[in-house]
């Protein structure tokens, strides 16, 4: 495997578009845009790209309901249409890792991972659809907060009742980018399984290209949470906040009822990323969540005046990472130094009991936008 | 005088403006905001857009203005290199900001154009339009 990673990268490279500008391989038809954004994940399996397996094993099945593409705008289509099936650029990636560490024999066994194992993790989202939607729904909410007299701390925090039919239609339409996110990662864990079967030479089945789990980092729920001793349905809304559910959770698909929900985060391309599980604990403290990554230590500017005359690529090669970049700057704002150390984050959840660690995977190969 | 600088805050990308009216200080901000996005001297007036807006604040019409060209770059690649703009009290009268703006450049090509960042959404967060007798200045923080 390890002599194949330079190809591997350069062929992911080739094959899912990424980085500032870049356009996406699909053309959809209007019909087709928004049966994806009702279908998400299933649309992209429904036209071959991918396993009904996959949908068993991505939150919510990879599909909100409710999601409403009448209330998405023109502008969201088109933004949306160029860049379905890309990965984009700054701390989004696909990367080529390896188990180097098991912290739960048995929790790895029942997620199907190994030591020494080769394992894909693909970080993107609803792409320039979302902002879309967000930039066209935050201007909603800034009347809606006023007419609801909702005085705002920050006009970026706009907001309006749950009830309300502002919230419904913004509701229905993050739904809509929700789906669309699922629907790309979709996409791109097919075209990476295409990637490994070109240069590998063997079938998914093969290779035991299965996915582990799909979850997403930034999105907002109904769910049931007890609060003050009381089973209340609340709208969670997870903005640097991944899932965590516990065992036994009616939302978790049968693979994982009895282990809890698999959590991904992702740490920096030159240290490591985690698979967790989700704790009671976390249902009990924190509405059933768990952190998102490491988080930046360095802002743009200075990670890049930290990398000034240093080659990135060539000090992540020596420490036998191959990596690939559409953009010269990614690099240096994404390096290593740029983050808090991800294994000391992922400590701090674990011992708070919110999550609990199974495996630490390593880098091999990384793709960057 | 300076037209644009960077406002350098982690996780996130800023831009701080200036001009002698409010129509140059959008188009400056507008310039700031592109620089992030490609070098503009790579940028070729090739392609001319008029544009206008009409918004209830001058910053929310900054940030809508700001949002148009993000949304004119990532939909059809459009790229700003030379920008003029007007900034009124609605020409029918009442409360709101009028913007006009003529914006020429090109649609990227990987080929000629370096892509820097990749800009959500101009933001809310930390926004500010100020006026101090004939000198404005404006900032604002992009979500990337």
């Amino acid at each position: 495997m390890l002599p194949r990673v330079r190809d591997l990268v350069e062929v992911l490279y080739r094959e899912v578009p990424s980085g500032v500008g870049s356009k996406g391989r699909m053309r959809l038809g209007p019909d087709d845009e928004r049966k994806l954004l009702v279908k998400g994940a299933a649309w992209a399996v429904e036209n071959g790209l991918g396993e009904p397996a996959d949908i068993e094993r991505t939150e919510s099945g990879g599909r909100i309901e409710g999601a409403d593409p009448s209330l998405i705008s023109e502008k969201a289509y088109e933004r949306g249409r160029a860049q379905q099936g890309t990965l984009g650029s700054g701390n989004h990636f696909l990367e080529i890792q390896y188990v180097d560490e098991i912290y739960d024999e048995a929790a790895a066994q029942s997620l199907g991972l190994f030591a020494d194992q080769v394992t894909v993790m693909i970080h993107t989202g609803s792409r320039g659809f979302g902002h879309q939607v967000c930039t066209d729904f935050l201007e909603v909410m800034e009347r809606a907060a006023a007419k609801y007299g909702i005085a705002l701390y920050d006009r970026e925090l706009a907001c309006a009742p749950v009830k309300s039919p502002e919230a419904k239609d913004y509701l229905a339409a993050m739904r809509a980018a929700a789906n669309y996110a699922w629907a790309n990662r979709q996409c791109i864990m097919h075209w990476t399984r295409e990637a490994f079967m070109k240069v590998m030479s063997s079938s998914p089945r093969g290779l035991g290209m299965s996915l582990i789990y799909d979850v997403a980092h930034n999105i907002a729920k109904v769910e049931e949470h007890i609060v003050a001793g009381q089973k209340r349905r609340l709208m969670v809304h997870r903005k640097g906040a991944t899932r965590a559910f516990p065992p036994g959770h009616p939302e978790l698909p049968q693979p994982y009822r009895q282990t809890g929900q698999p959590v991904l985060i992702p740490g920096d391309m030159g240290r490591a990323s985690f698979v967790l599980l989700g704790t009671e604990k976390a249902m009990e403290e924190t509405f059933g969540s768990t952190c998102h990554g490491a988080g930046r230590l360095l802002s743009r500017h200075q990670a890049i005046r930290k990398a000034k005359g240093r080659k990135i690529w060539k000090e992540l090669e020596e420490k036998g990472i191959i990596v690939r970049s559409a953009g010269r700057e990614t690099l240096a704002e994404e390096m290593s130094e740029a983050y808090k150390d991800i294994s000391a984050v992922v400590d701090v959840v674990h011992r708070a009991g919110i999550s609990r660690k199974v495996a630490r995977l390593r880098p091999l190969g990384v793709v960057k936008g | 005088m300076k037209r644009y600088e960077a406002v350098d805050i982690s996780g996130d990308a800023g831009v701080r403006a200036f001009g002698k009216s409010a129509g140059e200080l959008f188009a400056n901000a507008a310039l700031g905001m592109c620089s992030l996005i490609a070098d503009p001297e790579t940028v070729r007036p090739e392609e001319r857009l008029e544009i206008s807006l009409r918004r209830g604040s001058l910053g929310g019409l900054l940030v809508a203005w700001l949002n148009e060209l993000i949304f004119l770059f990532d939909a059809r690649g459009f790229l700003a290199r030379d920008i003029t703009a007007a900034v009124s009290p609605s020409p029918g009268g009442g409360e709101d900001f009028f913007l006009t703006a003529s914006v020429s450049g090109e649609h990227f090509d990987p080929e000629r154009h370096r892509g820097k960042l990749l800009l959500k959404a101009a933001t809310y967060h930390r926004l500010k339009v100020e006026q101090k007798e004939d000198f404005w200045t404006a900032e604002v923080i992009f979500d990337i």
